[in-house]
């Protein structure tokens, strides 16, 4: 069976959505994807909420509510939840109802509105109460410290990450769903605001709200809904604990495992020259320097050379995050199922302004945590 | 020690859309709007039809009054539901000023005001006994509808007991009596775990013998904090350090102090060593730990 995506949406994502409610937001996301498919919510048989923690909008369960507002009463839907990743992890759910029989058409709806909540203090009760929690900087501190320490044994400095963020904020220019469009220069990037040095404030995206909405079907059932749908040709989505023992962190062992279990599934066996474009959820711009090697895009130690040599951004190789990445838009439980739909945008010649000319096979990274949730994916125009 | 409180407390601005945002900033003018969804009222006003998803064909103005359909005593007062006349479907509220023995399902109400507005739900008190004086069909609001509210402020404060339970119970008795941190080893290979656990994460072995671990380790990661946030212990900038305590496996999340901030960036480094520098606290919990300092003499 192959697993196709049909249909796409998003919201135009902003700081602060003060004319809905979260339903509203979420909505706003899922009537772009059924018209994007020509569909309507009669012809879908299950739904996945995906979203980030309760605590981000002290509303818990709230897939309750948006059932309401999508119209999706009496309907089969589950919340899927799993840190930064989640919206890949729910998309990853609704390929499994299809694959299981339980359903042909799924409807995948991601979104954080997360200008309501306390974002890194309530990042921060995802730590075990007894053993982090007090000292935790959300996930900044550590996501900093691992950079440190990564500066030390892999090159990534504080120069090649400034220029993931120049790269980035330049691609959100041709996005219409971008809300931050503005360049900026290495130096810029170099001289601004400390957060948890050395991550600064253009080292970070903007918080936002936003939501996106993602159709599955399988075979006959995508082709008969459209002539282009994106399909799916591995995805995967691993975690570990936070506090393993023996853990440098230097790498991702999750990223490492999806990666390999992902290529294996779609027939990639180089993936730098295989691929055409990359959407990878960076939520600092060091995490994109450390996905580089993760996803064998370049050796370890390699991520800041190719950087600075320009083959990642658009007209180069391998053009990694068109849509601006996190830096033009960062609605957390949303994130990475904009990735994915970004990607399948890309594959099916729908980007618009930021396409990537004749893409046809696209590469996909999502994850939460500084290393333990991480998630892979590979959409193409061909299906395998 | 058994148990552990935390309080865990947030502040939010919610947005609570359009309907719901003239609902409430209407409240304030002693008004009841409704939504419009084909031939069905809801009340409170709803963006969406709950039914079909499709969204309000407008708003009207209900009387404020109706029949209590369902209540409930509590300790904290009266709970009910009330079919606003002219709603399809019944709004939960607070019911008030009734004597026990005049409850009665079927009961007139009508809305009771606050005396001054405050931009909650609770601008609307309850509803209490009424007759079945005049009121008026669902029509549209004279004098044009407010400005819905965009945002509400609200907190949300949880308190917690966690249960130390065994491993973390010794650890931290350890901690508050003694000053001792101790972490278990594994059966296997002998890797010494702290926090301690019941088994070995890495061979899944079980971990049987208690080892006193020393409060003296080396940095494996830090970064220097700057941000303000909610809950914070130190002021910043100062240091947040993962480290590696002598003899062990696995990771200490905590705070490297006693350094100037302005050396902060190039003083601690992944390599560093440091030991504990304990508090007068006794609470038995990390922060009995008040930082780690660098060890003169030792690298850095
Ligand atoms: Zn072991």
């Amino acid at each position: 069976m192959s697993i196709a995506i049909v249909g796409t949406g998003q919201t135009a994502h902003a700081r602060r959505r003060t004319d809905v409610s979260q339903a509203g937001l979420a909505r706003e996301a899922v009537v772009e994807a059924l018209q994007d498919a020509g569909l309507t919510m009669d012809d879908i048989d299950s739904v996945v909420v995906a979203s980030g923690p309760a605590m981000f909008g002290a509303v818990n369960q709230p897939e309750k509510w948006l059932v309401d507002a999508l119209g999706a009463r009496f309907k089969p839907v589950v919340r899927v939840t799993s840190g930064g990743g989640t919206g890949l992890a729910g998309a990853l759910a609704a390929v499994n109802q299809i694959k299981g029989g339980a359903a042909r058409r799924v409807l995948v709806v991601a979104y954080d509105k997360l200008s309501e909540g306390a974002l890194q203090a309530s990042i921060s009760t995802l730590y075990d109460p007894f053993w982090g929690r007090e000292f935790a900087v959300g996930i900044m501190g550590f996501s900093a410290a691992y950079w440190r320490a990564r500066m030390d044994r892999l090159g990534h400095t504080q120069e090649a990450a400034a220029m993931v963020a120049v790269k980035n904020r330049r691609h959100a220019l041709a996005n219409p769903k971008a809300h931050v469009r503005k360049e900026v220069t290495v130096e810029e990037v170099l001289a601004s605001r400390p957060l948890c040095w050395p991550i600064k404030v253009l080292d970070v995206p903007p918080i936002s709200d936003g939501a996106c909405a993602v159709i599955l079907a399988a075979d006959e059932d995508a082709l008969a809904i459209t002539d282009t749908p994106a399909w799916i040709n591995g995805m995967a989505y691993y975690s570990e604990a936070d506090n393993g023992a023996d853990r440098s962190m230097l790498q991702s062992e999750p990223l490492q495992i999806a990666a390999a279990r992902v290529y294996r599934d779609a027939g990639i066996t180089n993936p730098f020259r295989q691929f055409d474009v990359a959407e990878l959820q960076e939520p600092y711009t060091c995490f994109e320097l450390s996905y580089y090697e993760g996803l064998g895009l370049c050796p370890a130690g390699g991520a800041a050379d190719l950087v600075a040599s320009g083959e990642t951004a658009m007209g180069g190789s391998l053009p990694v995050n068109p849509s601006g990445g996190c830096m033009g838009a960062n609605p957390i439980g949303a994130t990475a199922l904009i990735r994915l739909a970004e990607a399948a945008m890309q594959v099916t010649g729908k980007a618009g302004r930021h396409q990537v000319p004749g893409a046809s096979l696209a590469l996909v990274q999502a994850g939460g945590g500084w290393a333990n949730l991480r998630g892979v994916a590979v959409v193409s125009s061909e299906k395998r | 020690m058994t148990t552990m409180a935390t309080r865990i407390q947030m502040p939010y601005t919610l947005t609570p859309g359009e309907a719901t945002g003239v609902f409430l900033a209407e409240l304030g003018r002693r008004r009841l709007i409704g939504s419009r969804h084909g031939d069905r009222i809801l009340v409170p006003a709803q963006d969406f039809d709950g039914s079909t998803g499709e969204p309000a064909e407008g708003f009207v103005e209900l009387a404020p009054a109706g029949r209590l359909e369902a209540f409930t005593v509590t300790a904290q007062g009266v709970l009910g539901l009330v079919l606003v006349d002219g709603a399809d479907v019944p709004f939960l509220h607070r019911i008030v000023g009734f004597a026990e023995a005049d409850l009665t399902i079927g009961a007139r109400v009508a809305a009771v005001w606050a005396d001054e507005p405050t931009g909650s739900v609770l601008d609307l008190a309850g509803f209490g006994p009424a007759g079945d004086g005049p009121g008026f069909k669902p029509r549209i609001a004279p004098d044009g509808l407010a400005q819905p509210f965009e945002q509400v402020e609200y907190t949300m404060t949880l308190d917690y007991q966690h249960s130390y339970g065994h491993y973390y119970g010794t650890l931290f008795d350890a901690v508050r009596t003694d000053r001792r941190l101790r972490g278990v080893k594994c059966s296997q290979c002998r890797r010494t775990l702290l926090p301690p656990r019941a088994r070995c994460d890495v061979c899944f072995a079980p971990t049987a013998e208690w080892v006193d671990v020393e409060a003296v380790g080396v940095v494996q990661a830090c970064s220097v904090v700057h941000i303000e946030f909610i809950g914070q212990r130190l002021k910043p900038p100062y240091v947040y350090a993962e480290l590696v305590l002598d003899g062990t496996s696995t990771r200490l999340i905590h705070m490297v102090g006693g350094i100037d901030p302005a050396e902060a960036r190039t003083a601690v480094a992944p390599g560093s060593r440091v030991r504990a520098v304990w508090s007068d606290r006794r609470t038995g919990s990390l922060a009995d730990i008040d930082y780690f300092e660098l060890i003169p003499g030792e690298p850095s």
